[in-house]
C-alpha cells in the first residue's frame, strides 16, 4: 500500500514493500531482545517456556506496533494539508484485495500464537513423576504451607515454602475465607484459591535462591501485605536438613509452654502474621493490634477494666476475638474452634495455651506476667 | 460545477438558532439534544470525581508503605469507587450522551423513537450516583469494581449493598437507552438511507445497543443474587452453605466483558467520523468497519472467561483463549481501515483529529497487550498484575477517553454554536498524549516484574517505577483542567460557527448550530454517500448547505478550515 502511491519511476513497488516489511521484522526482533529486561529473575522450568513464548509475542507485537506507528507518522507527513490547500483527498473507498490481506494475515498470526500457547500450556500443566505435594492455605492475610509426614502421622507447618532444585511440586491450596491467588513471579505461576474448593498448581524450580510469594487476588485490607517467601534449596540434602529439624521438633515438643508457643507461632500454622506485628517473630501485619509489649498493656489497662487476670483475658480474646475488640480495629480475626478438629479454623486447646503462655512473656522486662497454672485450669473448660 | 444540483430537502425557511438557558438542562425534558447534554455534563462531573480518586491512588503509591490512606480498607474503597465511577458514571453515560445527541441528527430525525423513555433513562443516573457515593457514609464497598464474593458478601461493609443497588439502576438505564437506540435506528432512518448508507457512528451505536440489551440483564441478575446474599441470608455465592464463588465470576464477566465493547464501540464510531471529515477523505472499507463492529459485538459474548484464567477449571481455559485471540482480527481490520482512511487524504491537524490520531497510536498498544493476555501461559504470569491495569487503561483511556475528547472537539460547535479553542485543544492533546503514555506504559513493566494490582503497599523493589507513574499521572490529571477551562471559556467567548464548520457530509451538519427544536425544518435529504469526499457532488452539496445556512460573517483568519474549493 505504501509503495502503491509513493513509488517513483525508478523503483518498483514490490521492492518498497519487501524493504518495509524487512525493516518491521528487524524492528520486532530488536524489541524482543528487551524480554529479559522487563521480566523478573526466572527460576523454573515453566518460566523458561513462558518467557520464550512472551519473547515471540513481543517480536510480533513489536513489528505490528512499528507498522501502525510508522503508517501514522508517514501519513501525517505525506498527507498533511499544505498551507492554503482547501481541496479534498482522493475519492477512494476501499480495496477488497488489501482488506482481505489485512484480515487474513492477523488471522494467521493469532492462529499461530494460539497453537504455540496451547503447546506451552499442555507442557507446563502436565503431571510430573515424583511430585512433592505441598498444601497451602491462604487466609486473610497470611500464607502457610504444610507437608505431610505419613511415617509419623505428622504435619510440618511453615510460613516459608521450602523446596529444592529440580524437584517438581504440586500445590494443593485452600482458603477458609475469601478468594486469594498464589503467585510466585520468579516461577511464572499463579492460581486462585477459592473457598469451598481445592485448587492445584504445578511447577519445578530450577535455580536455588529465595523469591517472593504474593497474593494476587484482592482479599481485603491487608491484601498488599499478604506476602511470603519461597526458599529453593540447592539440593535434596539441604532441604532434608531443614525438614528433619522440623519433624524432630514436632516429635519432641518442648515441655515449657512458652517455648512451645514460640514454636507454634513461628511455624505459621495459624495466620497471625498476616495482621499482627511482633518483632521477635518477624511479623509485620498492620490490620490487627500490634503484639509487641502486649503482656504489659494487658496488665496495665485491661486487667483493671475487665476484672480478668491477664491469662484469662488473653485466652478468651484468642477464642472470642469479637468480644475483645481493641478500639480502632474491626472484627476481622478468624473465630478459632477449640473442639471441632474438622473445622477450617481448628485450634486445639494445647496450642492456645502455648500461644497465650508465649504472649505473656511479651513484656518490657521479658518476664512472664501470667499464672500458668491458672491458665491450664481455664483451658480445661474448653476441653 | 454549477451544473451539479444538490438536493437538500426540507424548507429553506430560516429559523433563528435557539439559545438554550441553563435552567432548561436542570429539569425534565424529552428533547434528545437536552438529554444528550444532560448525560455529558453529568458524566464530566463524575469524570472529575473519578479522576480525583485516581490521584489519591497514585499519591498512596508514591511510596511502598501505607501513608495516604488511613487503612488498607480505605485504599480499597478509593480504588473500588474509582473503577465503578469511571466505568458506570463516566464512559458509559458519556457515550450514551453522544449517542442521544447525534443519532437522531445523523438520521435526519426530529427526536428519538421514545422521547419520554429517553428522559427516564437519563434521570435514573443522578440517583444512582448519589447511592454509590452515599456508600462512604455507611462504610464504603471495598471489593473492587468486580466485587468478587466472598469478599463482597461476607466481609465488605454496607456500602457494598448500595453499590449493588446503584449498579442496578444504571443497568436499567442502560437497557432502556439501548432499546430506544435500536428502535430509533430501525424505524427512523430517512428516505434514501438504507443500513449501508448510515454513518458509521450510527452503526457503532446500533452494535453497542444490541450488546447492552443482551448482556446487561446478566449483570442485573447477578447483582440481585449478590444483594440477596448480603441482606436476605441466601448463599448463592457462599460455599460454606452450598454456593459457588465462581458463579458470580461467570455471570459478572458475561456482562462485563461485553461491557468493554459497550465502552469502546461508540468511540470507534466517532473515530470513523472524525478521521474521515478531518482528512477530507472517505473512510476506507465502509462495510468492513460496519461489519467488524457487529463481529466484535458477537464474538465479544464468547470471551468472558479470559478474565478467569487463574480461577477457571484448567481444561476450560483453552476454548476461551481461542475466542479471545479471534476477536483481535475484527479489531485489527478497524485499525488498518482507519490507516487506509488517512492514506491519500488532506489531513487537517485539528484538536479533534489529533485525539483520533492519538487514539490510533495508543490503542494499538492496548490491542497488542490484549493478544498477549489472551495467551493462557503468558496470562498466568501477568494476571491480576499491573500489566492488566496498563492494558485496560490503554483500551479505555487511550481508546474510549481519547475518542470522547476527540468527539467533544468535533461536535462541540454543533451542540453550542461555538468552537472550542483550537490552541488550548492542541495543548490539551500534547500534554495528555505524553503524560498518558508515561502513566500507563511503565505499568506494563511493573506488572511483568510481578507487582500485583489493587495493593496499597508494595515490595520496595517497585518504588522507582511507581514514582515515575505517579508523577506522570499528576500531569495527566492537571491536563484535564485544560479541557474543562476550554469548555467554560468557549461557552462564553468561543468563536461562533455556522451549521457546518468542518464541512462534514453527515446530516447533523445540515442544520443550524445548535439545531432548532425538532432539529430540521421539513424533511432533509441525506447526501447519497456520508463519506463521499473528493467528488464534485460532495462539493456542490456542501456549497448548497453553506448557502442555506450561511456561516457567521467574520471568520477568524486563523481557523484551520477549508473555504469552499473553487471560489
Amino acid at each position: 500500500m505504501n509503495a502503491e502511491r509513493s513509488n517513483t519511476s525508478s523503483s518498483s513497488p514490490v521492492l518498497w514493500i519487501i524493504a518495509a516489511f524487512a525493516l518491521l521484522i528487524l524492528g520486532g526482533l530488536i524489541i524482543a531482545e528487551a524480554t529479559p529486561l522487563v521480566l523478573p529473575p526466572q527460576a523454573s522450568a515453566e518460566g523458561q517456556q513462558v518467557d520464550n513464548l512472551f519473547k515471540i509475542m513481543l517480536a510480533i507485537g513489536g513489528a505490528i506496533f512499528l507498522l501502525v506507528q510508522g503508517g501514522l507518522v508517514f501519513s501525517a507527513i505525506r498527507f498533511r494539508a499544505r498551507q492554503g490547500d482547501r481541496s479534498d483527498g482522493v475519492a477512494m473507498h476501499g480495496n477488497p484485495t488489501l482488506e482481505l490481506v489485512w484480515t487474513a494475515i492477523p488471522a494467521v498470526i493469532v492462529l499461530f500464537l494460539t497453537i504455540i500457547s496451547f503447546q506451552v500450556w499442555v507442557s507446563i500443566t502436565s503431571a510430573k513423576d515424583n511430585e512433592m505435594v505441598v498444601r497451602a492455605t491462604g487466609a486473610r492475610f497470611n500464607w502457610s504451607f504444610s507437608y505431610e509426614v505419613p511415617e509419623h502421622d505428622l504435619t510440618v507447618n511453615s510460613s516459608v515454602l521450602h523446596t529444592y532444585v529440580n524437584q517438581p511440586i504440586r500445590m494443593e491450596m485452600q482458603s477458609p475465607d475469601v478468594n486469594h491467588s498464589f503467585y510466585i513471579p520468579a516461577m511464572r505461576i499463579k492460581q486462585d484459591l477459592l473457598p469451598g474448593r481445592v485448587t492445584e498448581v504445578r511447577f519445578t524450580p530450577t535455580v536455588a535462591g529465595e523469591y517472593p510469594v504474593y497474593c494476587a487476588e484482592l482479599c481485603g485490607s491487608g491484601h498488599g501485605d499478604m506476602r511470603a517467601r519461597i526458599v529453593v534449596h540447592p539440593d535434596e540434602a539441604t532441604f532434608l536438613a531443614w525438614f528433619d529439624d522440623e519433624v524432630d521438633v514436632l516429635l519432641n515438643p518442648p515441655e515449657d509452654p512458652v517455648a512451645r508457643g514460640f514454636q507454634v507461632l513461628s511455624s505459621g500454622a495459624y495466620p497471625c502474621a498476616g495482621c499482627h506485628t511482633l518483632d521477635e517473630l518477624g511479623w509485620t501485619g498492620v490490620t490487627g493490634p500490634n503484639q509487641n509489649g502486649v503482656a504489659d498493656r494487658v496488665v496495665n489497662t485491661r486487667v483493671g477494666a475487665t476484672g480478668q487476670p491477664p491469662e484469662e483475658y488473653l485466652l478468651r480474646s484468642l477464642y472470642h476475638p469479637g468480644e475483645y475488640l481493641v478500639p480502632g480495629f474491626g472484627n476481622l480475626m478468624p473465630q478459632f474452634q477449640p473442639d471441632d478438629s474438622g473445622a477450617p479454623n481448628y485450634m486445639p486447646v494445647d496450642d492456645a495455651v502455648a500461644i497465650v503462655a508465649y504472649l505473656c512473656t511479651q513484656s518490657a522486662s521479658g518476664e512472664n506476667v501470667c499464672d500458668l497454672e491458672n491458665l491450664q485450669n481455664l483451658a480445661s473448660q474448653y476441653n | 460545477m454549477a451544473s451539479i444540483t444538490a438536493p437538500l430537502g426540507g424548507e429553506a425557511r430560516a429559523i433563528p438558532a435557539p439559545s438554550p438557558r441553563i435552567a432548561d438542562y436542570l429539569r425534565w425534558s424529552v428533547d434528545h439534544k437536552i438529554i444528550g447534554v444532560q448525560y455529558m455534563a453529568t458524566s464530566l462531573f463524575f469524570f472529575v470525581i473519578g479522576g480525583a480518586l485516581a490521584m489519591l491512588i497514585r499519591l498512596e503509591l508514591l511510596t511502598p508503605a501505607l501513608d495516604v490512606a488511613a487503612s488498607g480498607t480505605q485504599y480499597n474503597a478509593i480504588m473500588t469507587m474509582h473503577g465503578t465511577v469511571m466505568i458506570f458514571l463516566w464512559i458509559i453515560p458519556m457515550m450514551a450522551g453522544f449517542g442521544n445527541y447525534l443519532v437522531p441528527l445523523m438520521l435526519g430525525a426530529k427526536d428519538m423513537a421514545f422521547p419520554w423513555l429517553n428522559a427516564f433513562a437519563f434521570w435514573l443516573i443522578p440517583p444512582a450516583g448519589v447511592l454509590l457515593l452515599a456508600g462512604w457514609l455507611i462504610g464504603p464497598a471495598e471489593a473492587g469494581w468486580t466485587s468478587y464474593p466472598t469478599l463482597s458478601t461476607n466481609f465488605s461493609p454496607d456500602g457494598q449493598t448500595l453499590w449493588a443497588m446503584s449498579l442496578h439502576l444504571l443497568g436499567i438505564s442502560s437497557i432502556l437507552g439501548a432499546i430506544n437506540f435500536i428502535v430509533t435506528i430501525r424505524n427512523m432512518r430517512p428516505e434514501g438511507m438504507g443500513y449501508w448508507q448510515m454513518p458509521l457512528f450510527v452503526w457503532a451505536v446500533l452494535a453497542t445497543a444490541i450488546i447492552q440489551v443482551l448482556a446487561t440483564p446478566f449483570l442485573t441478575g447477578g447483582l440481585t443474587l449478590l444483594i440477596l446474599d448480603r441482606v436476605a441470608g441466601t448463599s448463592f455465592f457462599d460455599p460454606s452453605n452450598g454456593g459457588d464463588v465462581l458463579l458470580w465470576q461467570n455471570v459478572f464477566w458475561f456482562y462485563s466483558h461485553p461491557a468493554v465493547y459497550i465502552m469502546i464501540l461508540p468511540g470507534f464510531g466517532m473515530a470513523s467520523e472524525v478521521l474521515a471529515v478531518h482528512s477530507r477523505k472517505s473512510v476506507f472499507g465502509y462495510r468492513a468497519i460496519a461489519l467488524s463492529s457487529m463481529a466484535i459485538a458477537l464474538v465479544g459474548f464468547t470471551v468472558w472467561a479470559h478474565h478467569m484464567f487463574t480461577s477457571l477449571q484448567p481444561e476450560l481455559r483453552i476454548p476461551f483463549m481461542i475466542t479471545s485471540m479471534i476477536i483481535a482480527v475484527p479489531t485489527g481490520i478497524k485499525i488498518f481501515s482507519w490507516l487506509g482512511t488517512l492514506w491519500g487524504g488532506k489531513i487537517r491537524f485539528t484538536a479533534a483529529m489529533l485525539f483520533s490520531l492519538g487514539f490510533l497510536s495508543m490503542f494499538v498498544i492496548g490491542g497488542i497487550g490484549g493478544v498477549m493476555l489472551a495467551s493462557v501461559p503468558v496470562n498466568i504470569h501477568v494476571h491480576d498484575t499491573y500489566f492488566v491495569v496498563s492494558h485496560f487503561h490503554f483500551v479505555l483511556y487511550g481508546g474510549s477517553v481519547f475518542l470522547i475528547f476527540s468527539g467533544l472537539y468535533h461536535w462541540f460547535p454543533k451542540i453550542t454554536g461555538r468552537r472550542l479553542d483550537e490552541g488550548l485543544g492542541k495543548l490539551h492533546f500534547w500534554v495528555t498524549y505524553f503524560s498518558f503514555f508515561f502513566t500507563f506504559f511503565p505499568q506494563h513493566i511493573a506488572g511483568l516484574q510481578g507487582m500485583p494490582r489493587r495493593i496499597a503497599v508494595y515490595d520496595p523493589t517497585y518504588t522507582n517505577i511507581n514514582r515515575l507513574i505517579s508523577f506522570a499521572a499528576f500531569v495527566l490529571g492537571i491536563a484535564t483542567f485544560i479541557l474543562l477551562y476550554n469548555i467554560v471559556r468557549s461557552l462564553l467567548v468561543g468563536e461562533r460557527v455556522g451549521a457546518n464548520p468542518w464541512r462534514g457530509l453527515t446530516m447533523e451538519w445540515a442544520t443550524t448550530s445548535p439545531p432548532p427544536a425538532y432539529n430540521f425544518v421539513g424533511d432533509p435529504i441525506p447526501f447519497e454517500d456520508p463519506y463521499g469526499y473528493g467528488t464534485e457532488e460532495a462539493q456542490a452539496y456542501l456549497d448548497a448547505l453553506d448557502r442555506r445556512f450561511p456561516p457567521p460573517a467574520p471568520q477568524s483568519a486563523a481557523a484551520p478550515l477549508p473555504e469552499p474549493a473553487g471560489d
